[in-house]
């Protein structure tokens, strides 16, 4: 790795910072600013004012904005997030810490599925451009990204778990079963475990694999009208190496990086989803903290999510810089 | 014994506007050894011939006669499998646009590694060593082999893709226009490598290409292709010296020539026929100056006109006297105006120049200075003819005439990266100095060209003069005011009076805009709210550059014309506020030869009739001596050398100056170039230097050239070369070129 | 060389009425009359938000019933979970008391559901056209400065578009939707704030590309003020690529709103398609197999969002050839 390189990676590092400083910054006005008093919910009319001023004080909320500011940006900087109201004596970490393996397992698992689909299919169109598979294909994958996920699972739910009783609805497992799970190793060795995940992986899928095949298909379009594609054929290479090993090759770049961005966007995303099959994820959390009033935990969840995606956006960055070896240098070719 | 041999060859187009015949019977034999030059302009077949021989046609190509028989077997006959053997194996080919040929994410040495293991059955081993051996005979570095294209320069990756064509020992390498697009001295170069590896390996070569001076610099035998039909086919020699048809013979004419500079160069007006209903008589009888009536009925064949040669014209047996006249550039001319006199009535034009040259022809066109011109002669008083101070102020009649235009110590700086934005995306600041202390001046009517490699800051100046770029340091007067001082209506005016025409024609134009919305702008900015009067000076000045009839172009879009056209739109919307000073920033790089001499006559014309100031920015130094009166050479930002053009060519002081010309193809072969004696690779320009800034390249480096700057020295001629070789340190110690001095000269 | 044959051959004279008009807003007037008059299924597209506008503005003429009242028979009972009447076997809504005048049945409380599905195309194309606008708008003028002016705007609206980069989308709806009273206006004021961002860059780096061609130059030297190179030279070329980012947001828009509708953060006194699907849901129309409440107001969702797709492509078509090209 050469010194360009390295400069660029910290340079896009402390950029990265920047943008999350922005926006946990921008979470604390919205949730102190917020019409509504934080703990409104929490406090009901029998408390006293005493009480009241006990509970806010617990929660650091007697103090000076500025004060609070400060001490909010240091409990993030040291991942301390709170404790939530509704689920008592839960601290906020406790909960999400159970939430994020399993929002990764379906975001993985989904994008996995969705990008070798994706990435075949659009190598595919781009060889068969014109025909009738491309046509129907084309039309069949803007269907899939014009349906909402949401309805796509609860008709995969009716068919596959309430006609024919094919697969589960809901959740990760009974609760017997999920007695027995001491670690995520054991839930990860667990047939029952992956049996609920057919349906959420699948219905994903179907939405994300839109994205790949796309941008695969203009990619593969854009590559194979290059000088050097051409030059390939000049040299007499055989129809299938110039298609996978020249174009399909230089038309993945942009696909890789599309997937380090979209395991960040997926993990903010799958929200509707989680919430279809009752998925223990960071996104159903988010919403029955958000239904519950549960300002702690809602905040957390946020800012997990939000630094998920930032850091996805930051290593997406690094990775089409060391894919690509002429981005690296960019500052230099500037130069002319 | 022929290697390759086509006959009677047919290759169609199937368009929507209907089927374009792109060649159109062509027969072409290219015997084992020999190099075979293809010329021609664009549009002509020669492309598309290069894609019948290797057969990737693209889709809705087709070939519908012929035969193209390689070492005896029939190619059409073979299955697509047994094509993709030959190709590579038997025929290599360098592709149009071969800088963009190198996969940009895969080191080159992979890339042509790859070639030898997947296509010549080389072992890892094997194809390493042979990798190095292919990098040694094309003159690039081995160790270059781990780097990835975007650290290649232009030249290297020209030489590279010439290695990878070599790579499996081919019996035909096919060049498609393998220098176009590159510096001179980097040209040179590959030309050189070209010239040696035919010699070495024996090589058969077929080259494609515009220019004919590439033809004469490497090739034994021509071939003219026009219109999809080849229409002259002979060795070099003879072809160079007297072309045996009117095409070629034009095409001669046009290109500048160094050594053998003419006043007037020939343009060949009109354009190649339509394709998709070719003429049924000659296909350039519509541009040809010796047309006869039977011209456009009888097809002429390609017909044994001498001693192993072909063309095919009519009037071929006539051709001693027809090359005679041929001389005379008014006369091609004339074939301009009487055509359109045919095609339309016209108001009547003024009649075409004459400016000196042969009076072989004077019967044919009366030679009448008009009136105007008169009048800027006894104006300006022939200016171009007497020698200019380089750099002072002007003594003429006695009494000082104040410049137009003057650059006193101007310097230009970019900063690229740095800050707060650069330091997040992880940029680190430089300082490019594009521009370092030039100073010239330029008074009314005199013409100025800037030379000098890409990088050199040419262009940087030029937008520096017409306020496009504001200078960093140092002033430019224009009419004796500061053009960093200048706003609202010191500006607006200056604005008015100072104009650049662009080196792309295709992009110069607002695509969205008819051709009369994009001339009016000027005159709407400047104030002129009677649509009539604005109507009146857009078809004024169309007329003006040679658009004729004028009404016409009014409600054309960019797009509809062709490249000289439009060209000569960006002139006229230049000169349609009828400024006093012009930049032509490579005015005719993009365009296609034959309509090139058009355009710089039209240019050259106009500047004289308006008494226009004129800045030519090219890499081209013969274009730059046939415009202009004096010629600055500039190198790393730096003014090297300035003076008058023939002084600058004939009597170069700088030795980058003679680097420069000593590059330049000369179209003939049998003028030999003095020896080049530097290599490519400009650097980069973030450095500022203590000596000389040539002194990493300069073949006569001295020790003085490393930390002493370079006095300017100037001689009766106001020739000005910055040089230590003629300075008081001329007998500094010899240093050996490139190894010593690679840095302890910067800043 | 066929242009140059038609220069040639263009007739001398006919030349007044054309060249004089070109202005910007008749360019982009062609400009969109190409896209419809090539792209076959942008003028599908179009032509389904043509239908369903008309829809959404004659909804109380076309609604047999108010979507929100739950409906009483003769008797005064309920009507709970009709059949739309061509499932329903002959007879047996009688037999139950029922009128057969339900076309897709009703829902568990007895609301009417083809009424809903009605009114519900009326929330879809608010919330789909002014998110569209707001975004187009947004996206235009930021990519505009920043491109055309550089320097310290630029980096400004740009790190903001890192900013907005960041923040994920539907949770920021969410927690908008906590702290406002519910309302379609919530998925609007979020993607005004949010998704300006593809847009602005995009047309930022379409200006940078722009602004540096030799016309752009040749009006500078001409004397033509940033503000006239703005509005006729550069706005003219970079408004199409709004209206695609616009057909595209108008998708969004939609899918944004029904799902932020089926978590349950809309206002419940308005009916649109998301909200009748989280009634399905929850009322466990899916265990039942209702696919009469469950199917149409999702088609209703594709069909839309399809729609934005196809113009969307046909603006791509039109703008970036080389993609499509065969």
């Amino acid at each position: 790795m050469n010194r360009g390189i390295a400069y660029y990676i910290l340079g896009r590092f402390l950029q990265s910072l920047m943008v999350l400083w922005i926006i946990v910054t921008l979470l604390f006005l919205l949730f102190r600013l917020a019409p509504s008093n934080p703990l409104a919910s929490y406090i009901d009319t029998t408390f006293t004012k005493e009480q009241e001023a006990a509970l806010l004080a617990r929660f650091g909320l007697d103090k000076p904005l500025g004060e609070q500011y400060i001490i909010y940006l240091l409990n993030l900087a040291r991942f301390e997030l709170g404790d939530t109201f509704s689920y008592s004596g839960k601290s906020v970490l406790d909960i999400l810490s159970a939430d994020l393996p399993n929002t990764i397992y379906l975001t993985l698992s989904s994008l996995l599925v969705a990008y070798a689909v994706g990435v075949l299919g659009g190598i595919a169109m781009a060889a068969l451009r014109g025909s009738l598979f491309e046509r129907v294909g084309t039309t069949f994958t803007l269907m899939t990204r014009a349906a909402p996920t949401f309805w796509v699972g609860m008709l995969l739910l009716s068919f596959f778990a309430f006609q024919w009783k094919l697969l589960p609805s809901a959740g990760i497992g009974p609760a017997v079963v999920r007695y027995r799970w001491e670690t995520e190793w054991d839930k990860l060795m667990s047939p029952v475990f992956w049996r609920h995940m057919i349906l959420p992986t699948f219905t994903l899928a179907l939405y994300l694999h839109g994205l790949p095949l796309l941008l695969m298909r203009s990619n593969m379009l854009e590559v194979l009208d290059q000088d050097y594609v051409t030059m390939s054929r000049l040299a007499g290479y055989s129809e299938w190496r110039v298609m996978i090993h020249t174009a399909a090759r230089n038309a993945m770049l942009p696909v890789l990086t599309a997937l380090t961005l979209g395991i960040g966007y997926s993990i903010g995303g799958n929200v509707v989803i989680e919430n279809v099959f009752s998925w223990p994820g960071l996104g159903r959390t988010l919403v029955r903290a958000v239904q519950q009033a549960d300002y702690p935990l809602a905040q957390g969840a946020f800012f997990l999510i939000a630094l998920i995606i930032v850091f996805m956006n930051f290593i997406a960055d690094i990775l089409y810089s060391l894919l690509d070896p002429r981005v690296g240098a960019s500052a230099q070719a500037q130069v002319s | 014994m022929s290697i390759l041999s086509i006959r009677d060859l047919k290759v169609d187009y199937a368009t929507q506007e209907g089927t374009v015949q792109a060649v159109d019977g062509v027969s072409l034999d290219v015997d084992e050894g020999q190099q075979v030059g293809l010329i021609g302009e664009s549009g002509c077949g020669k492309t598309t011939l290069l894609k019948a021989i290797v057969q990737v046609l693209p889709r809705n190509g087709r070939i519908t006669a012929g035969k193209i028989m390689f070492k005896g077997i029939d190619m059409l006959q073979l299955s697509k499998a047994e094509m993709r053997q030959l190709r590579w194996r038997e025929i290599a080919t360098i592709p149009q646009a071969s800088m963009d040929s190198l996969n940009p994410v895969q080191r080159v040495g992979s890339q042509l590694m790859k070639l030898l293991r997947v296509r010549g059955g080389y072992d890892k081993r094997a194809a390493r060593r042979r990798a190095a051996d292919l990098f040694d005979l094309v003159g690039l570095d081995t160790e270059r082999l781990m780097h990835y294209p975007h650290e290649f320069s232009g030249g290297m990756k020209q030489r590279a893709v010439i290695a990878m064509a070599l790579a499996l020992e081919p019996s035909l390498l096919i060049a498609d226009e393998p220098v176009t697009a590159l510096d001179v001295i980097v040209q040179h170069q590959i030309l050189e490598v070209l010239r040696e590896l035919e010699q070495e390996l024996n090589l058969t070569v077929m080259l494609i290409t515009h220019d004919i001076s590439v033809v004469a610099q490497v090739c034994d035998s021509v071939a003219v292709m026009y219109a999809g039909r080849i229409v002259e086919q002979a060795a070099a020699q003879p072809f160079f010296h007297a072309p045996a048809h009117p095409y070629s013979l034009g095409l001669q004419q046009a290109f500048p020539n160094l050594a053998r500079p003419r006043d007037e160069l020939v343009s060949i007006e009109g354009y190649p026929p339509d394709l998709r209903e070719p003429p049924s008589g000659c296909r350039f009888a519509e541009r040809c100056p010796f047309v006869q009536d039977s011209c456009h009925d009888i097809d002429p064949r390609l017909e044994l006109v001498g001693d192993n040669r072909l063309a095919a014209c009519l009037r071929s047996g006539e051709m001693e006297t027809l090359r005679l006249q041929a001389e005379d550039p008014a006369l091609w001319q004339q074939v301009e105006v009487a055509q359109y006199f045919v095609d339309q009535p016209l108001p009547p034009a003024p009649s075409p120049k004459h400016q000196g040259g042969g009076d072989a022809l004077a019967g044919l066109i009366e030679p009448t200075a008009s009136p105007l011109e008169s009048a800027e002669e006894a104006a300006y008083g022939g200016i171009s003819k007497s020698p200019p101070n380089a750099l002072g102020g002007d003594l003429e009649g006695g009494r000082v005439v104040a410049p137009l235009l003057e650059m006193r110590d101007v310097s230009k700086r970019f900063k690229i990266g740095g800050g707060l934005a650069g330091l997040l995306r992880g940029d680190q600041e430089q300082t490019v100095y594009a521009v370092n202390n030039i100073s010239f001046t330029l008074r009314r009517g005199e013409s100025l060209g800037l030379a000098g490699e890409s990088g050199c800051g040419k262009s940087t100046t030029g937008k520096l003069l017409v306020k496009l770029l504001d200078a960093s340091d140092g002033e430019i007067l224009f009419d004796g005011a500061d053009l960093a001082g200048m706003e609202q209506d010191d500006l607006l005016n200056f604005r008015r009076r100072s104009q650049l025409m662009f080196q792309n024609p295709f992009e110069a134009l607002n695509p969205r805009f008819t051709l009369y919305r994009s001339l009016t702008e000027p005159l709407i900015i400047h104030g002129w709210k009677d649509e009539e009067a604005r109507l009146q000076r857009v078809i004024e000045t169309l007329d003006r550059v040679n658009l004729r009839p004028a009404e016409v172009f009014l409600d054309k879009y960019p797009h509809q014309l062709s490249g000289g056209q439009l060209q000569r739109v960006v002139l006229a919307r230049a000169l349609v506020l009828h400024p006093d000073f012009l930049v032509a920033d490579e005015p005719v790089s993009m365009l296609d030869v034959s309509v090139r001499a058009g355009i710089l006559n039209t240019t050259r014309r106009l500047a004289r009739e308006l008494g226009l100031a004129t800045v030519y920015i090219s890499h081209d130094l013969s274009l730059l001596q046939y415009t202009c009166d004096r010629i600055a050479i500039m190198y790393l930002g730096e003014i090297v050398e300035i003076g008058p053009s023939s002084e600058v060519i004939n009597n170069p002081q700088h030795p980058y100056t003679k680097a420069l010309i000593a590059a330049v193809p000369v179209p003939d072969p049998t003028i030999e170039n003095p020896p080049l004696r530097i290599q490519e690779g400009i650097p980069r320009p973030t450095e500022q230097f203590i000596g000389c800034p040539f002194a990493q390249r300069c073949p006569d480096v001295m020790e003085a050239c490393i930390d002493i700057r370079p006095p300017a020295i100037t001689d009766e001629y106001s020739h000005m070369a910055q040089c230590h070789l003629y300075g008081q340190h001329r007998d500094s110690p010899k240093l050996k070129p490139g190894a010593e001095v690679t840095s302890g000269n910067t800043r | 060389m066929q242009q140059e044959a038609m220069v040639r051959e263009g007739p001398p004279g006919k030349t007044t009425a054309q060249f004089r008009q070109g202005s910007a807003l008749r360019q982009l007037w062609e400009t969109n009359l190409e896209v419809f008059q090539r792209d076959k299924m942008a003028l599908f597209g179009l032509c389904i938000f043509a239908v369903f506008a008309l829809v959404a503005l004659l909804a109380p003429l076309i609604a047999p019933n108010d979507p929100l009242t739950p409906l009483k028979n003769a008797d005064g009972d309920w009507i709970k979970d009709a059949l739309p009447y061509w499932l329903a076997e002959p007879g047996e809504d009688e037999a139950e008391g029922y009128t057969n005048e339900f076309f897709l049945g009703t829902t568990n409380i007895g609301r009417d559901i083809f009424s809903q599905l009605i009114h519900g195309s009326r929330s879809a194309l608010l919330v789909g056209f002014s998110a569209a606008a707001a975004v187009a708008v947004i996206g235009t003028i930021v990519g505009l400065l920043a491109g055309y002016y550089g320097g310290w705007v630029d980096t400004v609206l740009m790190r903001a578009a890192d900013v907005a980069f960041g923040i994920p989308f539907i949770p920021f709806i969410i927690v908008i939707a906590a702290f406002f009273d519910p309302s379609i206006w919530n998925v609007v004021l979020a993607m005004a704030v949010l998704l300006w961002r593809d847009t602005g860059r995009v047309i930022r780096s379409q200006v940078l590309v722009i602004k540096e061609q030799a016309f752009v130059s040749a009006a500078r030297v001409s004397g033509a003020s940033d503000l006239r190179i703005i509005f006729v030279y550069i706005a003219p070329s970079i408004l199409p690529l709004s209206f695609l980012y616009g057909s595209f947001a108008i998708a969004w828009a939609i899918l944004t709103e029904a799902s932020v509708s089926f978590l349950g953060f809309s206002d419940p006194n308005t009916i649109s398609w998301g909200f009748m699907l989280q009634d399905a849901f929850l009322s466990l129309a899916l265990t039942r197999g209702a696919f009469y409440w469950i199917i149409p107001p999702g088609l209703c969702i594709m069909l839309t969002v399809m729609a934005g797709f196809f113009i969307g492509r046909g603006y791509e078509e039109v703008l970036f050839p080389r993609l499509r090209r065969m």
